[in-house]
């Protein structure tokens, strides 16, 4: 994965934000839609089908 | 014996005399000294009494060889209820306070507000000279403090592996958020373990995104490492954010200050460095909605426009509209057409006009009217000098000629 969780929700929120505006034509509408909708897939997907893992570094000194 | 009132003028000697309360005024003013203010004062604790009413009531005495002090001291009840330990006679004993004068009693005493066993005391002080100092040196700065990050991947943690508050972080964070958590593990009490905290502070700091630094709740000598200087400046001087956790709520310790954020508990902190996954999924699931609603809300919106732009291209209004352009056409080309005939007509009578103008100008037709042209030697004589007696003329009339013999020639005047 090449975006971080929080690139994504923030480009989710601009593209929510245009699609409010209304400023954009139809087929942009469309495109950008889909980008949002495959956006809410990914983060949701990667929310719940992680799970929490444990590390340890190693002790010195 | 008598009796003098406080405004009693001056023995005969001429010396003073002074009221009970202007005395007991001057040794208040006497002791009203900074140096008697807020200090702090060790001893050893005599004739200890805790009275009902909550307020304590004993005395700090010393004895060097045959020389002994002692002051009497008050702590009331809103401090007493502070003081973590039971103190008994005999007792060393660091007292912080004022001293002040009790005018009714005659008496002057120390007002204690706070106190600790003189050991403890003793590193009480020290924190309080090392806030001073790390103060001093800007790393309690509140413009040092930096956000955390909103969603962070890795989440180190500075404690002991076998303390509960490791396992009350790993407990929110299971919970709340898939990150990883890389433990950092290092004792958290005892001597050197400042050093130790310090070390596993920097080894984490760089590798995470965010670093919790903490234990669970201790005597103030059990969360002592955490006011050394050592590990406040580690946690200062980290480039990774950090999230102070040490103790309880009511307990604070140096590296507090020098955190990014403080959290009363390392649960707290565990759920300040983590958002929660609930909300996060509430959220992505309302943009969705939002998204879809705002994409069907922009069909429609296209959809009535075509629908608008179709019914304004209907076939038949469409041929109305070229048989009102044809209406029109024909309408000018019918002007067009009278216009240039009223043009040739006018041409035409012009032409009339010039060619009847014409006719006048038309030298043979005098002849109608009666005149002749005399030609002689085939040209038009013009003049009787023209002639002599004897020439030959022709006479040229309306239809026909005639020629002529000249007889005589007379002038109508000289010329």
């Amino acid at each position: 994965m090449t975006e971080t969780f929080e690139e994504m929700l923030e480009e989710l929120r601009g593209i929510v934000r245009r699609l409010e505006n209304g400023d954009t034509s139809l087929e942009e509408s469309i495109t950008i839609y889909e980008r949002g909708a495959l956006l809410v897939k990914q983060c949701e997907d990667l929310l719940t089908t992680a799970e929490m893992k444990l590390t340890e570094l190693g002790r010195d000194q | 014996m008598m009796f003098c009132g406080p405004s009693a003028g001056p023995d005969r000697f001429g010396t003073p005399i002074l009221g009970v309360s202007e005395v007991s005024g001057l040794i208040c003013d006497l002791l009203d000294d900074a140096r008697l203010h807020e200090i702090w004062v060790r001893g050893e604790v005599t004739n200890y009494k805790d009275h009902t009413s909550g307020h304590r009531y004993f005395s700090l005495g010393e004895r060097n060889g045959r020389s002994s002090a002692l002051i009497n001291c008050v702590m009331w009840r809103s401090y007493a209820s502070g003081i973590n330990f039971t103190p008994r006679d005999g007792m060393d004993v660091l007292a912080w306070g004022t001293v002040e004068v009790y005018e009714p009693h005659g008496r002057y005493q120390l007002i204690v507000r706070e106190m600790h066993p003189a050991g403890l005391g003793e590193r009480h002080l020290m924190v309080e000279r090392w806030k001073q100092e790390l103060d001093a040196e800007g790393l309690f700065a509140p413009e040092r403090r930096r956000p955390l990050p909103a969603f962070p991947h890795r989440i180190g943690v500075v404690t002991s592996s076998t303390g509960a508050a490791m396992q009350d972080i790993l407990s929110v964070i299971s919970r709340r958020y898939p990150a990883e958590v890389v433990l950092s593990p290092t004792t958290v009490q005892g001597d050197g373990a400042h050093m130790e905290i310090a070390a596993a502070i920097r080894k984490i700091d760089g590798l995470v995104d965010v670093i919790i630094v903490g234990r669970g709740g201790g005597s103030f000598e059990d969360l002592f490492p955490f006011n050394h200087p050592d590990v406040v400046r580690a946690v200062a001087l980290c480039k990774t954010p950090v999230i102070s956790a040490v103790g309880h709520e009511v307990d604070t310790a140096l590296c507090d200050f020098a955190a990014d954020l403080r959290a009363p508990t390392p649960s707290a902190a565990a759920e300040r460095a983590v958002p929660d996954r609930v909300e996060v999924l509430r959220e992505l699931s309302g943009h969705r909605e939002r998204m879809g609603a705002l994409l069907l809300h922009r069909l429609a919106a296209a959809g009535s426009e075509v629908e608008d732009l179709r019914a304004r291209m209907h076939p038949r209004r469409l041929a109305r509209r070229v048989h009102e352009r044809m209406q029109r056409l024909a309408e000018h080309e019918d002007l067009l057409r009278r216009s240039a005939l009223a043009r040739v007509q006018r041409k035409r009578s012009a032409l009339a006009e010039v060619r009847a103008d014409l006719a006048g100008k038309n030298p043979l037709a005098i002849l109608d009217r009666g005149y002749c042209i005399v030609e002689s030697g085939g040209e038009i004589a013009r003049s009787a000098g023209d002639l002599s007696p004897g020439d030959r003329v022709v006479l040229r009339m309306k239809d026909g000629r005639c020629r002529a013999v000249v007889e005589d020639i007379t002038y109508d005047r000289d010329v």
